[in-house]
């Protein structure tokens, strides 16, 4: 299969990844900056997600009203969003709008920061923090990296605080956005039906003047904590339970086993649908993985409106198929059926512009390149039950993680 | 060159599909005319009972085993239960075809409903009405339905706790054989398959299954109750919900409906976004849209904000809808169509999203309907419609909710039991 990629890094340092996608109507774009939550100073707590937001609100050319208007006038499907690592602004238009959608795009990634809208903008984001503290689950993800990270800049939320937000300046934000959005620590990606050398001509012309950075800042890995915490939240009816693991970092060589071993344990038709779900214990009852480059968590997560018993015993359970999965090798079949799903979804994946942006995003940050559908699946190919017994082996789920409960009973004894 | 197809097959199954070669996948989803709907009264939240435990148990295969046997051919499988209908939505590779079809076959028509499934089918519903309790969009959206459609189409899929409890295996049964039969069935296909296949395959595998005279298309009436109604909760943020009567799916000015939501709220340019969010800080979430059960249709308004800022949100809303008769300008309007017309074409990518579309050709049209023709009566809407369709649906009697813990002006509060679960 040729490659379909086109990789080319300007002067400046920006970096341009394209997938020609011949088959396709339609192109999507998007910038990625290299930076998220974790490269945050704690008394700038949510800054970077404070960013994406004002990088909507002007620019020198357009102000915030006209930048929505000519994301509209394309028929975009457009946003952004911010991870603890990075800011991610993107858009899907029919393929004769390419080059409009990445003018818009490049022009946000060089904002105007205007005073007024700065005040306006932090009450969105106010509202946008009160809402997920209605949230049972963005509570307890939010108590969960707190606890799991402690100290470190992955333990605070990507939105930041009320009294951190409310307290940031549009000078701190400004200096923020001049280190972290400089040329070199940026990427373009284009994938669709489009022609690369275009887009790198167009790339030239919008962003070869911008800026590279003047110093490279260091990512500190963090210390991964085990412990029992509990919060108490009288005002919910659902008591969530999560187990922390230490993982590997998506770009392990293992990464692609963890994921295949989390969806055995804690996916569809799998040891906890069955186990636990399909009991009663819980309606929703889940394994998942958090990931970054270099540190990464397998999470056991359940939530029953039972009492304090009916918590432990859903807390039994989850530890029961832990204890299994590390002690005993998973079957053949179980590790086939991970794989068949797989191959449909890439192959589904690979028919969309988006998807094929999402994916190469991730590639390009946490393993420098884009992979092709035939390599993703070739990864997928090589998994193993020797490879997710050495998996377990290697990062157990069957001893000291970090067990916490989120909801309204006093649940773990942390006493 | 894609291929549309449109027939009735002898089982009476009414099939729709369009063949896309070069598509990687094909996305099916089969539809029974069969929701909350049509639920007998004493047993609301059966049809998504049905739903859960249908798959748990067949003639053939356990619910194990068929998890087993989809995850085989590696298809992507789930379903959902609407006001009107229930569906079982696949994706897979080609070459599964006509295994998905066999399966889906397998527990849509032979299903064995074991007791020790519904059993826990029934305890996990209940589950997740304490679940829904703690998602305030969710419950906003839940109580604004009821009370905007009244009766039968403003049922929500988990039923109600006191007739979930009732529930037992013969009344499963009873519904299933009531409703569940190929006159009742809508299949939908898109993606890279051959249609003579495909159709033989549907009737190797579903013909004979009961009654082929067609049914479930019947309309339900609305029952639009125009009151305000608080609910109280501790939140962090109010809920509002609005809602008032609007254009059906095959109404004359779906198409002007359809514009007059994008310029509410169709992309970060749209009105409320703008006005609501952008100008005055008031919202994180705000949005307007659309539904539509056979026959009838609704707009919804919603946010979410800080209690103090409630009513001048809710005012906002309101005032940004009756503004469109004021100051809408051909520009404006020009831009919303475009918007609605791009995804259109760029959602064309999506083998999924073109079955859905057809899917929903079929429900309310009863026949695919041309995706040129769709574009071209949205890009006839001008400005004067819109005016004409605000005069048409007027917001003099509206529908409304408020969660959280400030009321309303002009509210009544409701009972404390009203969000029909545990109180918080």
């Amino acid at each position: 299969m040729n490659d379909p990629y086109t990789l080319h890094t300007l002067e400046n340092g920006l970096r341009v990844v394209i997938e020609h996608m011949p088959d396709v109507n339609s192109a999507a774009a998007g910038f990625l900056s290299h930076t998220g939550a974790r490269d945050e100073v704690p008394e700038l707590a949510g800054v970077s997600h404070f960013l994406e937001h004002m990088c909507f609100k002007g620019t020198e050319k357009r102000d915030w009203h006209q930048i929505s208007v000519d994301f509209d006038k394309l028929g975009s499907i457009y946003n952004a969003f911010t991870s603890a690592d990075r800011t991610f602004y993107f858009g899907w238009v029919p393929m004769a709008s390419v080059r409009d959608q990445i003018e818009v795009l490049a022009d946000m990634m060089r904002p105007a920061l205007p005073e007024a809208d700065f005040a306006t903008e932090k009450k969105v984001i106010l509202e946008e923090i009160a809402m997920s503290k209605d949230s049972v689950d963005h509570v307890a993800f939010d108590f969960v990296l707190e606890r799991i990270f402690e100290g470190h800049a992955l333990g605070w939320p990507v939105l930041g605080y009320d009294n951190t937000v409310g307290d940031l300046t549009r000078d701190q934000l400004h200096a923020y956005h001049q280190e972290r959005y400089a040329a070199d620590n940026m990427t373009l990606i284009v994938a669709g039906n489009v022609d690369p050398g275009r887009i790198i001509a167009i790339a030239e012309e919008l962003c070869g003047h911008w800026k590279p950075g003047q110093k490279k800042s260091e990512r500190k890995v963090p210390e991964i904590r085990s412990g029992i915490a509990n919060r108490v939240v009288d005002r919910f009816n659902q008591h969530v339970i999560v187990m922390s693991f230490p993982a590997p970092g998506a770009n392990d060589p293992m990464h692609e086993t963890a994921e295949a071993a989390a969806s055995i344990l804690g996916g569809g038709n799998s040891r906890f649908y069955w186990n636990i779900v399909q009991k009663g214990l819980s309606p929703s009852a889940s394994c998942f993985r958090f990931d970054l480059a270099d540190c990464g968590l397998t999470l056991l997560c359940a939530q029953t409106d039972a009492d304090v018993d009916g918590v432990e015993k859903l807390a039994d359970a989850l530890r029961k198929e832990a204890h299994d999965i590390c002690q005993n090798k998973v079957r053949p079949e179980e590790v086939q059926r991970v794989k068949n799903k797989r191959r449909t979804t890439l192959a589904v994946e690979g028919e969309s512009p988006y998807h094929r942006l999402v994916q190469i995003m991730d590639d390009v940050d946490y393993r420098g390149a884009p992979r092709t559908v035939d390599q993703r699946l070739a990864a997928v190919e090589a998994v193993s039950v020797d490879s997710v017994a050495e998996f377990f082996q290697r990062y157990p789920i069957d001893g000291d993680g970090y067990l916490i409960g989120v909801g309204p009973r006093e649940w773990p004894n942390c006493k | 060159m894609e291929k549309v197809t449109h027939e009735t097959l002898p089982s009476g199954i009414d099939l729709a599909c369009v063949e896309i070669p070069g598509r990687h996948a094909v996305a099916i989803e089969f539809r029974i005319l069969a929701g909350t709907a049509h639920e007998p009264d004493d047993a609301l939240g059966i049809a998504r009972l049905i739903q859960e435990t249908i798959d748990l148990g067949t003639e053939k295969y356990d619910g194990r085993a068929l998890s087993d046997a989809f995850d085989e051919i590696g298809a992507s499988h789930g379903g959902w239960v609407g006001r009107e209908a229930s569906a079982y939505t696949c994706l897979v590779l080609p070459e599964f075809l006509e295994r998905a079809i066999e399966l889906h076959a397998e527990f849509i028509r032979r299903p064995t409903f074991p007791d020790d499934k519904i059993e826990v089918a029934v305890e996990l519903t209940r589950q997740e009405w304490t679940a829904l309790q703690d998602d305030a969009h969710s419950l906003a959206d839940k109580l604004i339905g009821t009370q905007a459609y009244g009766k039968y189409l403003g049922r929500h899929s988990l039923g109600e706790p006191e007739s979930l409890d009732k529930i037992d295996r013969k009344h499963l049964l009873d519904h299933w054989s009531e409703t569940y039969h190929a006159g009742r069935m809508q299949v939908t296909a898109a993606g890279a398959f051959d249609t003579q296949h495909l159709v033989d395959l549907l009737e190797t595998h579903f013909g004979g299954f009961g009654a082929t005279e067609t049914a479930g298309r019947e309309h339900f009436d609305v029952t639009f109750d125009a009151v305000r109604v608080h609910h109280n909760k501790e939140l962090e943020q109010q809920q509002i919900a609005i809602a008032f009567p609007g254009a059906a799916r095959t109404g004359e000015d779906y198409h002007v409906q359809r514009v007059m939501l994008g310029l509410l709220s169709g992309g970060m340019s749209s009105r409320l976004f703008t006005e609501v969010r952008e100008k005055l800080g008031l919202v994180y979430w705000v949005s307007a849209w659309g539904e539509c059960p056979r026959g009838s249709g609704m707009i919804f308004l919603g946010a979410s904000t800080t209690p103090d800022r409630c009513d001048v949100t809710y005012r906002t809303l309101l005032r940004e809808v009756d503004r469109l008769s004021e100051d809408l300008t051909k520009e404006e309007l020009d831009r919303a169509v475009n918007g609605l017309v791009a995804k259109i074409e760029t959602q064309g990518d999506i083998t999924r999203a073109r079955c859905g579309q057809l899917a929903e050709d079929l429900f309310h049209f009863h026949k695919p309907m041309d995706r040129k023709e769709k574009i071209a009566k949205l890009q006839a809407v001008r400005v004067d419609d819109i005016h004409s369709y605000l005069d048409a649906h007027p917001r003099d009697a509206l529908s409304v909710v408020t969660l959280g813990p400030r009321v309303l002006e002009g509210s009544k509060v409701a009972e404390t039991s009203s969000t029909g679960g545990p109180q918080s």
